[in-house]
Order: C-alpha cells, then structure tokens, then sequence
C-alpha cells in the first residue's frame, strides 16, 4: 500500500497553501498575516502563495509596501522580502491591476511579481490543500 | 511540451487577442476551440501577460492540451489542441 502522501514513484507531495490578499492600504493590520503565514509555511516545507486580488494589488505597487508600518514591526517591505527570500511566490491579479489604474504589468509591482488572471485563480484554489483569504 | 525545434502541427485556425485582457482572451479561446475539430490546433496571439497562465489552467481543465507557448514581437503565440 502506497502510504498517503506519497506518490508510487516515492516522492512526497508537497502541500500548497493559498492565501488570497483582499485588503488594501486602509487595514494595514490585515497585511502582514499572509506574508507571515506563507513564510511560515515554507519553513515548514509547504508550498505557499500569494495573491493579490481586488484593493490587495495597491499593497503591492511598486514603493507602496515601504510605506506600511504598524506598531513596532517592520516595513511590509522588510515583511514582503523575508518571504520572497523564504520562497514564496506572488501573483498579482491582472484585471484588480486595471481596475486600479496600474498597468498590468510586472514592472509596476515590487518583485518578483507575476501578473496572472482569473482563470490562474480558479486553478490554484483547486490545486492547493488550503486557501486563506485576508 | 515539444522541445523547441521539434515539430508543430500547423494551426487549422486563428485567434487574435492582441489588446484583450483576462478574462476575455480565455473567453474567446473556449469560444473558438468549439468550432475546430478534436484533435485539431487553434493558434491564439495575445498580449495581456495574464494569458500564459491563465490560457494554460484554463486548458487544463477543459480537457485541451498546450502545446506550445512562444514569445513574438509584442505578445505570445499559443498552439491548443483540441481534446474532446
């Protein structure tokens, strides 16, 4: 018997979890979760994601993040980073971006970003073991 | 995927999407893949940097295969098999 997680060839599965950003620069309580989670995630060898939908793109333009501070913790920047250099992966939602006046393209985002679409979305929340929206 | 140099089937059909973005390019894509026969290739040129992705999780779950993404002036050119 195969043991649960592991495919026959023998590797492990990896677990993905997706955490969907909603909120903008007027919670900036809200924005730190999903950048602490996911880095948390990796370190746990899970996969980790986050997306950034709706008012959650104008966190992520570019010199926004710098910006944000609550109480004594670091900038979302400083935050944002750890967690790029921890491996978490970016998306930015392509049509948020237009709908906010940015040009949907990676150049007007903090990097690595990547501009992906609804159908992106739809797939990942499928494909990953959770999904946590903020 | 093919390995770049391997060969292509050429399209039966063409779509532009150039100056469209999400969802309309995965939109017209479903669209039109209906009117080529299975097993048949639909090329599709887009420029909205949402597509890659979006075209392939698309195609993915409405059963079609991608077989080639490839960069041209101003945009990508797509190659979707038809499956059934």
């Amino acid at each position: 018997m195969i043991p649960k997680g592991v495919r026959g060839c023998g590797d492990i599965l990896t677990k993905k979890i997706l955490y969907v950003q909603t909120s903008g620069p007027d919670s900036p309580e809200r924005l730190y979760p999903p950048f602490v989670l996911a880095s948390t995630a990796r370190a746990m060898g899970i996969e980790a994601t986050v997306y950034f939908l709706g008012k959650g793109i104008l966190v992520v333009k570019k010199g926004e993040p710098q910006k944000v501070q609550v109480g004594s913790f670091p900038t979302l920047k400083e935050v944002m980073d750890q967690a790029v250099a921890n491996g978490v992966e970016i998306m930015i939602c392509s049509q948020s971006a237009q709908l906010f006046g940015a040009k949907a393209s990676p150049d007007e985002f903090e990097q690595p970003s990547k501009i992906v679409g609804a159908a992106t979305l739809n797939d990942l929340a499928l494909e990953c073991d959770a999904v946590l929206t903020f | 995927m093919p390995e770049r140099g391997e060969w292509f089937p050429r399209p039966t059909k063409s779509l532009d999407c150039l100056g469209l973005y999400c969802p309309e390019p995965v939109f017209r894509t479903r669209e039109e893949i209906s009117t080529v026969p299975t097993g048949h290739v639909l090329e599709v040129l887009a420029d909205d940097p949402a597509s890659e992705s979006d075209i392939r999780s698309w195609a993915k779950h409405a059963g079609h295969e991608v077989i080639l993404v490839e960069k041209i002036e101003g945009g990508l050119r797509f190659l979707i098999r038809r499956g059934t």
